[in-house]
């Protein structure tokens, strides 16, 4: 077991080497013009001189605030939402088709009109962080309380639980897998639209800096973005995945 | 169907000895999407008694549990308990479920599950530990207290199940083929357990099976359904000195002759 595990951490070590390595050639033969396509070694260069400098820190935390503030707001609203809607199968019922239209629809579609309503402010990013981030959660809640396994509620009512009780008790932990899933979704969403908003707003953030190095001839900063936006990506995805193994710890054992 | 009027059958009102019924069941019928399931059915249930129910499959045993509890109500006819009609399930009567994998939590440990029904009491948190602690070395679950339930057998969540019952302390136990899928030793091993848990407690259950041998070894009477629509069809009383004992009552002239008749009783129902 211990021994494979190895092996596909290896093998996923060797292609990430060998893409850079590739990049690599790519960029030292001019295949592409140096203009647009750095090589890596430029690109990381780039990037710490960007620390150095102490200009790419603040724009780094920009993003990540409005990622993750935006998340919290979309988990808390979808999950308190799709745990209003989730308790009566009735209103599953009633909410579930309006919910299923509204789902597809991008988000970034909304931002002319959140510009509109809230002009190109921090809330008018966060706001659209939030509700594009918002129906993933709000989704899975409701899928993951319509899933119950109903038995345990008739034990819920032998045992003469509370409503609350049964929420807080059996529904939400029962939707736990769903909501963790709607949650991953969510703060991949939550980081695209971080960086579009910074991108259309102009507020201070890595979507600028990206946007800005593109249209001033820049490419190493650029990929320098770039690459700070895929660690980011992967860093916010392990630590979910990590917190997502400790609250579903009950799944993976093995007898 | 003469079975209907066999001589044990006591379908009137007032029991003999005038101790009002715990639990009885009045005319009851049950339709559902026009199916009939239950027509007639009418008998009573006296505090402390054992009753076992068999019959064949798609009967409504399972069914008239339900009534008990208070899960399900009847279309016409009562199902009353003390006297009063049964209006919803209550924490005096412990359900033990057919589908034991379904009716525990797989999030919460084995310690986590036998709590549920503590903290639905209201036990204070400090006095749970030690009530979980001792109803599960008294199920013979000791120190599985930390596992998940799908890390046991299916005869440990069984017990754990058992263990979440009596948590509630319950008056009555309502057993729905509880050793179903269990092998024949760990299956005797926990009727032993249910029949001192019920001589210590004092407690009334009714106890739905699959199996004559079963019914006839645990019950006080035993009553058989049968189906299309479920009706009560045969009861017989079983006279066996208690405490029962796994291989001499069950070489007794009474077992054996009880088990034929609940055997004929049962081939004639599938004939
Ligand atoms: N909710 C329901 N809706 C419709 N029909 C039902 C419902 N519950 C039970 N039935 C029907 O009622 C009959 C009795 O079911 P029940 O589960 O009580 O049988 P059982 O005697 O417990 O059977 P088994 O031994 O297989 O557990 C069956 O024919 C079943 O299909
Ligand atoms: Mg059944």
């Amino acid at each position: 077991m211990t021994g494979w595990r190895w092996f596909w951490r290896l093998a996923s070590f060797v292609v990430g080497v060998g893409f850079i390595y590739g990049w690599q050639m790519i960029a030292d033969a001019k295949l592409i013009s140096p203009v647009f396509l750095p090589g890596p070694d430029r690109a990381w260069a780039a990037l710490l001189r960007g620390f150095h400098s102490g200009i790419l820190e603040p724009k780094l935390v920009g993003t990540v605030q409005r990622m993750i503030i935006g998340w919290l707001l979309a988990s808390l609203l979808g999950i308190a939402l799709g745990t209003m809607i989730g308790v009566s199968p009735r209103a599953r019922k009633i909410f579930g088709p309006t919910l299923e239209f509204l789902r597809p629809l991008p988000s970034s579609a909304i931002i002319p009109l959140a510009i509109a309503l809230f002009g190109l402010s921090e809330g008018m990013v966060l706001g659209v962080i939030g509700f594009g981030a918002l129906w993933p959660m709000l989704l899975s809640t409701v899928h993951g309380f319509g899933a119950v396994e109903p038995r345990l509620y008739e034990v819920s009512r032998a045992l003469g639980m509370s409503k609350l009780s049964v929420i807080w008790k059996i529904a939400l932990p029962s939707s736990m897998p769903d909501i963790l899933a709607g949650m991953r979704l969510g703060l991949t969403v939550s980081l695209i639209l971080a960086v579009v908003g910074e991108m259309l707003t102009g507020r201070d953030g890595l979507g600028n800096w990206i946007l800005l190095a593109a249209r001033s001839f820049r490419a190493p900063d650029l990929y320098a973005g770039v690459i700070l936006l895929g660690l980011l990506g992967y860093v916010s995805a392990q630590a979910l995945a990590w917190v997502e193994s400790r609250l579903l710890r009950w799944r993976a054992v093995a007898r | 169907m003469p079975q209907a009027f066999a001589p044990e059958q006591t379908t009137t009102p007032s029991a003999p000895g005038g101790a009002a019924p715990l639990i009885a069941f009045h005319d009851v019928c049950l339709t559902i999407a026009g199916n009939e399931i239950l027509r007639d059915i009418s008998f009573e249930i006296s505090r402390g008694e054992f009753v076992c129910v068999v019959g064949p499959s798609g009967c409504g045993k399972t069914t008239t549990l339900r009534l008990i509890s208070g899960l399900m109500h009847p279309s016409s006819g009562q199902v009353t308990f003390e006297g009063r009609p049964v209006t919803g399930p209550r924490q005096d009567v412990a359900i033990m479920f057919q589908d034991y994998g379904r009716a525990l939590l797989p999030w919460r440990t084995a310690a986590g599950n036998v709590s549920l029904a503590l903290e639905s009491l209201g036990v204070p948190r400090s006095e749970r530990a030690d009530r979980i602690q001792d109803l599960l070395v008294k199920v013979g679950l000791k120190g599985q207290d930390k596992r998940f339930p799908n890390q046991l057998s299916g005869g440990m969540q069984q017990r754990l199940q058992i263990a979440r019952c009596l948590a509630q302390n319950p008056s009555v136990l309502l057993m729905d083929e509880p050793f179903g899928a269990l092998d024949a030793m760990t299956r005797q091993a926990l009727q032993d357990e249910v029949l001192s848990i019920v001589a210590a407690t004092g407690a009334t259950v009714f106890f739905v099976t699959h199996d004559l041998e079963e019914a006839v070894y645990l019950g006080d009477r035993v009553i058989g359904l049968l189906p299309h629509p479920g009706r009560v069809a045969k009861t017989v009383s079983v006279d066996l000195p208690r405490p029962r004992d796994q291989l001499s009552s069950r070489e007794t002239p009474q077992f054996l002759h009880l088990r034929r008749e609940l055997f004929d009783f049962i081939k004639e129902a599938e004939a």
